[in-house]
């Protein structure tokens, strides 16, 4: 008898963990990482399949950057993801601001720490390196 | 009348565009002509557009944030205190409080005040359960996460998390003028904040904030645009937002040009842009923009 309430006691409490904790485990774990100094401000879940075409990175987000602010864009990628999550930002003249990819050497940051000095609108653009099929989230954070 | 819907879509495509493209380089920023958009035809933006919009609005974090760059102390006076969540008769008046208390609690987490935040969580909890959104906003984990005080970077995400659930929802099931009312709650919010500590804090970095809130207040008007005929309460705060929007008529925004630089650092990439945006804006536009903020804010927390 005292085992089966204590086993219930134990389905309860992990039940009331999991409810409280309804955000996405991939977002959660991303913040985290994002160290002690940043401060969460938003997140986009990525998921998109094996692209046909080359060229532009396909999941595409705005949001307002603003001047003298510093942002962490932080890329994650789930286990089962093929590809590894890339960022491009581009300004409202369409001009790139940053990369996560550099093509010259072929790396992929995971992270990108952003001064901006100016306010607007940026597009984000996100996708896995080389079109591949993939699942990751991107989380923009505040740093000191 | 096919042929009336495909002109009117075409309409609000090209207005919407041209919305995206006004900034330009080394040019002033002036407010593009889509407020100027009939009411029927805004009503036909996509999902997708107001999604974006929606998105675009400075998070009252990133303004609670700048105060703690600035050094400028906490203070309860700026919250709106005086609302009672009890008393919020009509689905308008819980959705805009419940956007201009979310803002108060994004202050209060940034400057971990964990007593006065639990009296907002419970007023945020009733508002929401009372727009039928209890379900998104996890009040107890928001609280446990408060008092703890261990943990900002969890609390933020829950309870950034729970008014984007929230807002989604919303749009999701054709309320979106809901939705609309918390996004414009939560900027009006956060600039009255910005706006009372420029008095007591004339720093030119709060200041430009301030002013540069013209590059988005075209956006919180497309939102609330669908609905101005809606019934008297939506009339009038549409009227409120022309006004504020009035006041930053004649404030410029220009660009200098530049190629950002990048660093490797800690495994990561560090860029610094090198290009700028310059505010220009006269201490009478500020002091008119601080007094009509307050107005219409007060207006609206008094009429609650």
């Amino acid at each position: 008898m005292k085992k089966y309430f204590i086993t219930l006691f134990f389905l309860f409490t992990l039940g009331a963990l999991v409810m409280g904790q309804a955000t996405d485990p991939l977002v959660s774990k991303c913040v985290m990482n994002a160290g002690p100094n940043a401060k969460y401000l938003k997140d986009f879940r990525v998921q998109l399949s094996k692209s046909t075409t080359t060229g532009e990175l396909r999941y595409k987000a705005q949001m307002s950057l603003w001047k003298n602010t510093k942002y962490r864009f932080s890329m994650c990628n789930s286990e089962d993801s093929k590809g590894q999550l890339i960022l491009t930002i581009k300004d409202d003249a369409n001009k790139v601001v940053l990369s996560s990819f550099d093509q010259k050497s072929g790396k992929a940051y995971p992270f990108v720490i952003f001064e901006c000095y100016k306010s607007g609108i940026y597009t984000l653009n996100y996708d896995f390196l080389d079109g591949q099929q993939g699942s990751g989230v991107g989380v923009v954070s505040m740093v000191r | 009348m096919r042929g009336r819907l495909v002109f009117i879509l075409i309409t609000v495509l090209l207005i919407s565009f041209s919305c995206r493209n006004s900034a330009k380089r080394n040019a002033d920023f002036v407010f593009p002509e889509a407020d100027s958009v009939p009411v029927g035809e805004a009503e036909k933006l996509s999902a997708e557009a107001i999604e974006e919009i929606s998105k675009n609005i400075t998070s009252p974090v990133e303004i609670a944030n700048l105060l703690q760059v600035l050094a400028v102390p906490y203070s309860p006076d700026y919250l709106a205190s005086s609302i009672d969540a009890n008393k919020q008769p009509t689905a308008f008046d819980k959705a805009l409080t419940l956007g201009i208390l979310g803002a108060d609690l994004g202050y209060l987490n940034m400057y971990e005040k964990t007593g006065s935040s639990i009296d907002i969580l419970s007023s945020i909890r009733k508002l929401a359960e009372g727009t039928r959104v209890g379900q998104f906003f996890d009040f107890e984990t928001i609280k446990r996460l408060s008092l703890n005080k261990s943990n900002l970077d969890s609390l933020l995400l829950l309870s950034i998390d729970s008014y984007t659930k929230i807002d989604k929802y919303l749009r999701d099931n054709e309320r979106g003028q809901l939705s609309s009312l918390m996004i414009i709650g939560v900027w009006l919010e956060g600039q009255y904040l910005a706006t009372q500590v420029v008095k007591e804090y004339p720093d030119p970095i709060l200041k430009d904030r301030i002013g540069e809130q013209k590059i988005i207040l075209n956006d919180l008007i497309m939102l609330a645009n669908p609905y101005c005929n809606r019934d008297s309460e939506f009339g009038s705060l549409c009227k409120d937002l022309q006004i504020i929007k009035e006041k930053y008529r004649d404030i410029r925004i220009t660009y200098t040009l530049g190629e950002p630089k990048s660093v490797e650092v800690d495994g990561g990439l560090k860029v610094e842009q090198t290009e700028t945006s310059v505010v220009e804006m006269t201490d009478a536009q500020l002091a008119e923009i601080i007094e009509v903020t307050k107005i219409i804010r007060n207006k609206l927390i008094t009429n609650n």
